[in-house]
């Protein structure tokens, strides 16, 4: 009897030890969570999900629609008024209109990938340095994606780690989630590699980082920050990477992508066999990496046309000529339209034909051809190789130049009172576009003269490079007056329009969010 | 050795050793009555008192003793005395009878007491010989006779009826079960009878003392049920439990046992599937859960799914647990009810061969009235000219007129066949049996068909029990594939259009030229005669089930048991899909052969103590145990297009298709173990508490929540025991009330093994470097819910038991509480989440049921008819508490036609609601808002009105109102059974009262669009005002006859209630003397009539509609309805 009950009893102690382990199972079907981030490969390949964000619909489509068309130098005549109303007129009536919202849920799915990587690789055993540069890049990005965020919606939730459905993060200011930003980006900086291998150009470099920061500082007006921040591109180890390019077009052609004066490209390329856009979907052989923002931008007949530019911005270029007198290189760059050469429409030339064949080729239909008093944005077509656009393009966008970086250290410098210093910037920027000096032009400006003149100057380097809403905002110049370039800002509200309204099924979700003011 | 089956006892017992020390269990309660009797009678009759000791005698030289002490002389045959065993004896001043009793028992022979001294010896036969003894003139008369009436448990029977036969004298048994009667003479007859016991006819033979054992029929009081892990006295109860009485579900022909007990349990709702081989929707005191409500299964032990696999006819008992104290034993599984299945075991005695077959046959009891051709195309005609639109050619001119539910329903048969073998002695017992049951459909291409082998034994060895139940069975079923509803399409399809006919070859893709819509003639509906037959899905379940345990007699008081269970389930999945289309303007599809291939385990391993003890009036029972279950599912699927097909013949296997194949395979396994403890604790039968617990880990919960704890504490008083109770017409009354916390992890069954683990997503790309080549990303794209679990129930119950009026009424009441918490939940999730798609589960809903349950029994057990009644019901409300956070103002789910919302129940239709029709144009310009805003502008007269509820000026989805519920607010069964002479009938109604039914088929037809009509519609002309079918008209460019046809209204929404004659059989038992000549020792004919009358007001086929799910319960697209089934039958043994 005793032998059998401690039979029994030792028999139910074994099963019952040996079962606690057992509850632990392995999914067999496909990896989960429990098998990943546990090697260098995971950990590379979670910071390759994070770069793969900027292929999704948001960022590489709708996302130049409010940075560009929305302010003054860009509108649109989309047969869908709904994109009128909502990205030119200031009419918004729906909180959650999709092609809007679209970017906010790409952003926030980047921020996922990158919160992702953030918590779980510290924890692989891998080459430090390795690690460092991936969580480096992991905080650049996520600082990009905020700064957007904080940029268009302002206050906008702080979700900062791993995403739980019951996750119920509150609004923070725009000036929170911009320190949030410019901690991501000291941090990444610190880690991030000077420059990459042929291999591994295009990633996010120490230079990005210090260019995403000193913007950043620029935006909130802490001008001493911005200048030390820009400062390693003048005098720190930054200063021999970068260099503007003699060919300002080079810029904006896919053949001379990621070069030395690209500080942050986003990277586009076209898979043939694209079918699909949603990079979380099955059948990653058919995603379509490529932008698929130039039909939309793209002159009639070979886009839509749902987005183009306002002409007043081709003037500004009429302003100065290059010292050989000729007109500013920079505006046929920049625009496609009847006059970007100076000799007209039958010399302007896209898409391998004249701007005049354009626009009478096809039909009488005003919406089918372009008419003389049209503006394209051209910065991101692809007129240079191409004769027609698909929804795949492979043209990087440049979200930070070094001439850009250069414009803004001379605002930085010029708003701490270095204006004199300032000039110096400036005039690299003009002398490659074939202008004079500044120095030489317009000697002597004050402080306040010489930020109206920044103005001008960054309206000709940067028009349709996605900048144009952020510089208005920064300089306090979103307002109704700003009517005559855009009839659009009549419904301008100040202190209302400045930020996007944050969807209203997230308020609806998550009673800690607030709407932004006046909406 | 048990399977030897032999109809002598005696033979059996001369060859088999073993069973020497056994009678059966009814030779025993012969015998233990006997032995009271002679035991009583002996101090009046017999004054010789025999002392014997032998070891190994022979019969002779006993009995030649005997002979000495008690003075009788042996009369007997010398050959007779051959047959006989030696004999062990050991007695001392016993009687002569209960001597005689010990020295014949283990002999082929027999004794008789003839005269006053006379032993006579004899072949053993079936005398009675309990009225031997019994010798009148030797007595003293007396005229008061004195005596107690007890069960064979010893316990005294409170109330019993003891009547003089032939006379008007009667009494009833005291508490102490006493009784004194006066008798007219001294030979009087005394009729003892009890409600639950067999009732007794006995001389008194002058006796004044008479002690009755009485033997118990079904005993209720006196049961032993089976309560999860151990097994108590069914007074004992303190939990809500039924036992279902087996006697009725037994009688209804159905392919699963959740089917058979619809109407009989209270609180239990059972809804049909129709479908043969077909499991029916079960709820256990409303719904609790959002996501899956279906009961736990306990089959002998083994956690299992009692599915359409099971042979309903093996089933011996049914018990439902319904509340805490009852359930909590089974902790994470048992909130939404758990249904503990015993299968029937050997008795004690024997070998019985037992054998039954049944035949019935089956129909659909309702059709749809529709339109002949001539009809159809009058209407139609009528309808292309009230909307201008020229009649297409094709309506005039044909020349068919098929009745489309002719060509699909048929009448169908059931088929039920079992022959088995038990038999048992107190070393063990055994069960054999065969079924084979099939169900050939009412609707074409479908049919089911079961064989199945049960094995069940048992053996006994010192302190040492081994056993297993076994079953395997084996499943066959056919049905068309492509999930079309013949009871969807059928009524729709037009007269005009013939099933199969050479016009419709020219047709692509059809070879074969069945019948459907072309331009000529517009209709969508299906051909489910095509479907059929170019369509085929054949599956095969084969299914091995069953588990062996090992019980060791630790102590007189303590058992220890473990149970080792296995199910393993080979799953076989084939369709075929041939050459052609079905419907018109069906995209073509291939032909493509697909497999499926699923190999399931379910493998349980138990260790319990079990203890039982009493200290005087203090009985203390309990167990303790530790249980682990795994649940394994290994998948492999296959298919390839393009059959081949060579010389007429149509090659079916992958390898011989042509086109691309396809391959999958996925394995599902999850693990769960639990510690599980109760103790009962019962005081002098007066005091009764019963604690539970249960702790369970399961590998599906998140890790944070991977273990829980199940608790319930419940406690019962009889009252009736009580000294101060003296309500005379109350024999027995016990309260009861408990409360507990049960878990529902079946909601997490539709999330497969790992719900809460996140998946990682390989599909992003990015595209640094100079190649600017795809490089693969990865992460966990969709955010899952690491702290998903189990559902909480906690349940307050509160009932009695109670016996009236000398126990012939039975009543039982329940009132109770139950909230569910932490259910499963979509979970919208805010984008600054980043989710890559699809809301999460999470444990965020909560549903409230408040419940009366009632069931009354009376039984008529004396008299030439006997009969008893069993009537019960139940009311449940159910209400949301919670959905968790869907976003701000949105209290609700939405679900098709119905919304769950806050303060609701669960599925309450949300629909626009509708006033009457227009009856001119004035009445349409006049329904204007507060505003003045005309609310149907673009309506004409003969169109429906519809309620602006939000007078906003115009009809849309936010007019919509809650308009029912899809759940009964009462339901209801009766149970009615009578025998005379040797006739029994058996009457079962089911009802279900206070619930609504969408009549999605009556949608479809009045949507008068491309369909048939109902034949007794009433258009809205100018001349025919007075009905409520509105206008006849195309919907193409008539926005008034679209907005007729808007679905989500409540004009097919109906009156659900019904009441039902589910069954009555008719009986008759053949006498043990009309078999006497077969061998037979039991014999019944019967003839059943299933489904016979319907009292509703739905309009549908069946108001019986299982509905799409939870959330859509009472939606009838076509539901399957129950078959009106006629069936004759035979049962016997031998």
């Amino acid at each position: 009897m005793k032998r059998i009950v401690s039979i029994i009893g030792l028999g139910s102690l074994l099963l019952t030890t040996s079962c606690n382990k057992k509850l632990d199972i392995p999914n067999p079907n496909t990896p989960t969570t429990l098998d990943f981030w546990k090697t260098a490969d995971n950990a590379q390949a979670g910071v390759n999900a994070i770069y793969s964000t900027f292929h999704r619909g948001g960022p590489a489509r709708w996302w130049f629609f409010l940075t560009q068309i929305r302010a003054d130098e860009g509108y649109s005549t989309s047969p869908n008024a709904n994109l009128i109303n909502n990205f030119d007129r200031f009419l918004i009536t729906d909180y959650n209109f999709g092609e809007a919202v679209g970017s906010y849920a790409d952003f926030y799915m980047g921020i996922n990938r990158c919160n992702q990587v953030l918590d779980n690789v510290p924890g692989i055993t891998m080459d430090d340095t390795r690690k460092q540069q991936l969580l480096g890049e992991a905080k650049f990005l996520r600082a990009y994606f905020y700064y957007q965020l904080g940029m268009i919606w302002g206050n906008v939730a702080l979700q900062l780690s791993t995403s739980k459905p019951t996750d119920l993060p509150a609004s923070s200011t725009q000036a929170q989630v911009f320190a949030q930003v410019e901690k991501d980006l000291t941090e990444a900086a610190l880690v991030l590699p000077v420059s990459y291998n042929a291999a591994n150009i295009g990633r996010a470099t120490k230079g990005a980082a210090y260019g995403l920061l000193g913007k950043t500082y620029l935006q909130e007006h802490k001008y001493t920050d911005a200048v030390n921040a820009f400062k390693w591109f003048i005098d720190g180890a930054g200063q021999n990477i970068y260099a503007l390019m003699p060919n300002y077009r080079d810029n904006f052609v896919i053949t001379a992508e990621n070069n030395k004066e690209s500080v942050f490209e986003v990277q586009f390329a076209v898979n043939p066999t694209d079918n699909h856009d949603d990079d979380l979907a099955p059948g990653s052989d058919n995603l379509n990496y490529g932008s698929s923002l130039p039909p939309f931008f793209a002159p009639r007949p070979i886009g839509f046309t749902d987005g183009q530019a306002r002409r007043w911005v081709t003037r500004e270029f009429l302003q100065e000529r290059t010292t050989d007198n000729k007109k500013d290189p920079r505006a046929l760059a920049s625009f496609i339209y009847d006059s970007a050469d100076e000799r007209g429409p039958q010399f302007s030339m896209a898409y391998n034909r004249t701007f005049a064949d354009l626009s009478s080729s096809w039909s009488s239909d005003s919406l089918a051809s372009p008419s003389k008093k049209d503006v394209f944005f051209r910065k991101m077509l692809n007129d240079f190789t191409d004769n027609g656009e698909s929804f795949h393009s492979g043209n990087n966008y440049r979200f930070m130049r070094y001439a850009d970086v250069l414009l803004m250290y001379a605002e930085a410098l010029n708003a701490t009172g270095q204006t004199a210093l300032a000039y110096t910037y400036v005039d690299l920027v003009r002398q490659r576009a074939g202008l004079a000096k500044l120095s030489v032009v317009k000697p002597g400006l004050t402080q306040a003269q010489f930020l109206v003149q920044l103005k001008h100057e960054r309206i000709t380097e940067l028009s349709g490079e996605g900048h144009r809403w952020e510089d208005l905002a920064r300089w306090g110049d979103l307002g109704p007056q700003l009517v005559g370039r855009d009839p659009g800002f009549s419904n301008f509200v100040v202190g209302k329009h400045e930020f996007l309204p944050i969807p209203q099924s997230d308020i609806d979700i998550n009673p800690n969010l607030k709407q932004n003011p006046n909406w | 050795m048990y399977l030897i089956a032999s109809r002598h006892a005696t033979f059996f017992r001369n060859k088999k050793p073993l069973f020497l020390a056994v009678s059966s269990l009814l030779n025993h309660w012969r015998l233990l009555l006997l032995v009271c009797c002679c035991i009583q009678l002996s101090a009046q009759t017999f004054a010789q008192n025999i002392t014997l000791s032998e070891k190994k005698a022979p019969l002779k030289k006993v009995l030649e003793n005997i002979k000495k002490q008690s003075g009788y002389s042996l009369f007997y045959e010398d050959k007779l005395l051959q047959k006989s065993s030696l004999v062990d004896i050991s007695v001392k001043n016993a009687t002569l009878i209960y001597t005689l009793d010990r020295v014949f028992d283990n002999q082929p022979l027999s004794y008789e007491i003839v005269g006053n001294k006379i032993i006579s010896i004899k072949e053993k036969s079936n005398v009675q010989r309990q009225n031997i003894p019994i010798q009148a003139n030797y007595f003293i008369p007396s005229t008061i006779i004195r005596g107690t009436v007890k069960n064979e448990a010893g316990e005294p029977l409170d109330g019993a009826t003891v009547k003089i036969k032939n006379e008007n004298i009667s009494t009833f048994t005291k508490p102490n079960g006493m009784f004194e009667i006066t008798i007219p003479e001294e030979k009087a007859v005394l009729m003892i009878s009890y409600i639950g016991y067999q009732a007794q006819e006995l001389p008194t033979g002058g006796q004044t003392e008479i002690n009755i054992v009485m033997r118990s029929e079904t005993a209720p009081t006196t049961e032993v049920v089976v309560i999860g892990y151990q097994t108590v006295r069914r007074k004992d109860l303190t939990g809500a439990s039924v036992l279902v009485n087996t006697a009725n579900s037994n009688k209804v022909t159905t392919s699963s046992v959740g089917e058979s007990i619809q109407g009989l349990v209270p609180g239990v709702t059972v809804r049909n599937s129709g479908v043969p081989g077909g499991n029916s929707v079960i709820e256990i005191r409303g719904v609790a859960s959002f996501t899956n409500n279906n009961p736990l299964y306990v089959i002998d032990g083994m956690i299992a799914d009692a599915n359409s696999t099971v042979n309903t006819d093996d089933v011996e008992s049914i018990q439902v647990l319904k509340d805490a104290s009852a359930a909590a034993i089974y902790g994470s599984r048992a909130a939404s009810g758990v249904i503990i299945i015993t299968t029937k075991k050997g008795k004690n005695g024997p070998s019985k061969v037992f054998f039954s077959a049944k035949y019935g046959a089956q129909k659909i009891p309702n059709r749809w009235d529709v339109m002949d051709a001539a009809s159809y195309v009058a209407t139609v005609k009528t309808q292309y000219q009230n909307s201008n639109v020229p009649l297409p050619a094709g309506i005039a001119t044909s020349k068919f007129n098929t009745d489309w539910q002719d060509q699909v329903y048929r009448t169908g048969s059931d088929q039920d066949y079992n022959i088995g073998v038990s038999g048992g002695s107190a070393a063990g017992n055994y069960l054999m049996s065969a079924s084979y049951y099939k169900n050939q459909g009412v609707i074409i291409g479908n049919d089911f068909e079961r064989a199945a082998l049960r094995i069940n034994t048992q053996a006994k060895k010192g302190i040492v029990t081994i056993g297993e139940n076994l079953m395997l069975s084996n499943t066959i079923g056919r049905n068309p594939g492509g999930g079309i509803n013949a009871f969807y399409e059928a009524p729709q399809s037009l007269p005009i259009i013939p099933v199969k006919d050479p016009s419709y070859n020219t047709i692509p893709a059809n070879p074969a030229g069945w019948g459907f819509g072309s331009t000529d003639i517009p209709s969508y509906a299906t051909n489910y005669v095509a479907n059929v037959a170019l369509d085929k899905v054949k599956y095969n379940f084969a299914k091995l089930m069953g588990n062996a345990f090992l019980d060791i007699k630790l102590t007189n008081w303590l058992n220890y048991r473990f149970n080792a269970g296995l199910e393993v389930s080979f799953d076989y999945t084939k369709e075929i899909r041939d050459t052609g289309i079905w419907r018109f303007a069906n995209q073509v599809p291939g032909t493509s052969v697909g497999e499926n291939r699923s190999q399931f385990t379910n493998l349980l391993l138990e260790h319990t103590l079990n203890f039982n003890k009493s200290f005087g009036k203090h009985n203390i029972n309990g167990v303790v145990g530790y249980t682990y279950q795994q649940y394994r599912t290994e998948n492999t699927s296959g298919g390839r297009l393009n059959l081949l097909s060579a010389n007429g013949q149509t090659y079916t296997t992958i390898t011989s298709a042509t086109g691309s194949p396809s391959a999958g395979s996925y394995t599902d396994l999850y693990r769960l173990q639990g510690y599980l403890g109760r103790v009962n604790y019962n005081y002098n039968d007066k005091y009764l508490v019963t604690l539970t617990g249960r702790i369970d880990q399961n590998s599906k919960f998140g890790k944070n929540y991977r273990q829980g704890e199940f608790y319930s504490a419940a406690a019962a008083w009889r009252i009736s025991q009580e000294n101060f109770f003296h309500a005379k017409w109350i024999s027995d009354l016990k309260l009861r009330a408990s409360y507990g916390k049960l878990g529902i992890s079946s909601a997490l069954d539709a999330f497969g093994s790992w719900p809460g683990l996140g998946v990682i997503n390989s599909n992003p790309r990015a595209v640094y470097g100079v190649g600017q080549t795809p490089l693969p990303g990865a992460y966990q794209a969709q955010i899952t819910n690491p702290d998903l679990r189990w559902e909480d129930r906690f349940i307050t119950n509160i009932g009695f038991d109670a016996s009236l009026f000398h126990n012939t009424i039975l009543v039982t009441a329940e009132v109770y509480n139950s909230l569910s918490k932490n259910l499963i939940v979509g979970l919208p999730l805010g984008m600054y989440l980043g989710s890559g798609g699809g809301n999460p589960a999470a444990n965020v809903g909560s549903i409230r049921n408040r419940g009366i349950e009632l069931s009354v029994g009376y039984r008529h057990n004396t008299g030439d008819i006997k009969w008893d009644v069993s009537v019960n019901g139940t009311a449940i409300q159910n209400r949301i508490v919670s959905v968790g956070n869907q976003g701000a103002g949105k209290g609700y789910l939405d679900a098709g036609l119905t919304r769950s919302a806050i303060g609701q129940s669960v599925a309450t239709w949300y629909l626009l609601q509708t006033n009457g029709i227009f009856q001119n144009q004035q009445e349409i310009d006049n329904y204007k808002n507060k505003a003045g805003k005309i609310i149907q502008p673009l309506a004409k007269p003969g169109d429906i009105k519809y309620v602006d509820n939000n007078g906003d000026g115009q009809i849309n989805n936010d007019d919509r109102a809650y308009l029912g519920g899809a759940f009964p607010k009462f339901q209801g069964g009766a149970q009615f059974n009578a025998s005379y002479m040797n006739f029994n009938l058996n009457i079962q109604l089911v009802g279900l009262f206070g619930n609504k039914i969408y009549n999605g088929i009556r949608r479809n037809l009045d949507s008068y669009q491309l369909t048939n009509f109902r034949s007794d519609i009433s258009p809205w002309t100018t001349s025919n005002t007075n009905t409520t079918d509105p206008r006849l008209g195309l919907e193409t460019g008539d926005p008034g006859i679209t907005s007729n046809n808007i679905g989500n209204t409540d004009r097919w929404l109906e009156n659900g209630s019904y009441l039902r004659l589910r069954n009555v059989e008719l009986g008759y038992t053949f006498t043990k003397k009309l078999l006497g000549n077969i061998g037979f020792t039991g014999a019944r004919i019967y003839i059943s009539g299933q489904n016979l009358l319907t009292l509703t007001k739905y309009s549908g086929l069946d108001p019986d509609a299982a509905g799409n799910g939870i959330l859509e319960r009472g939606y009838d697209n076509g539901n399957w309805p129950a078959s009106r089934r006629f069936s004759a039958g035979i049962q016997c043994d031998f």
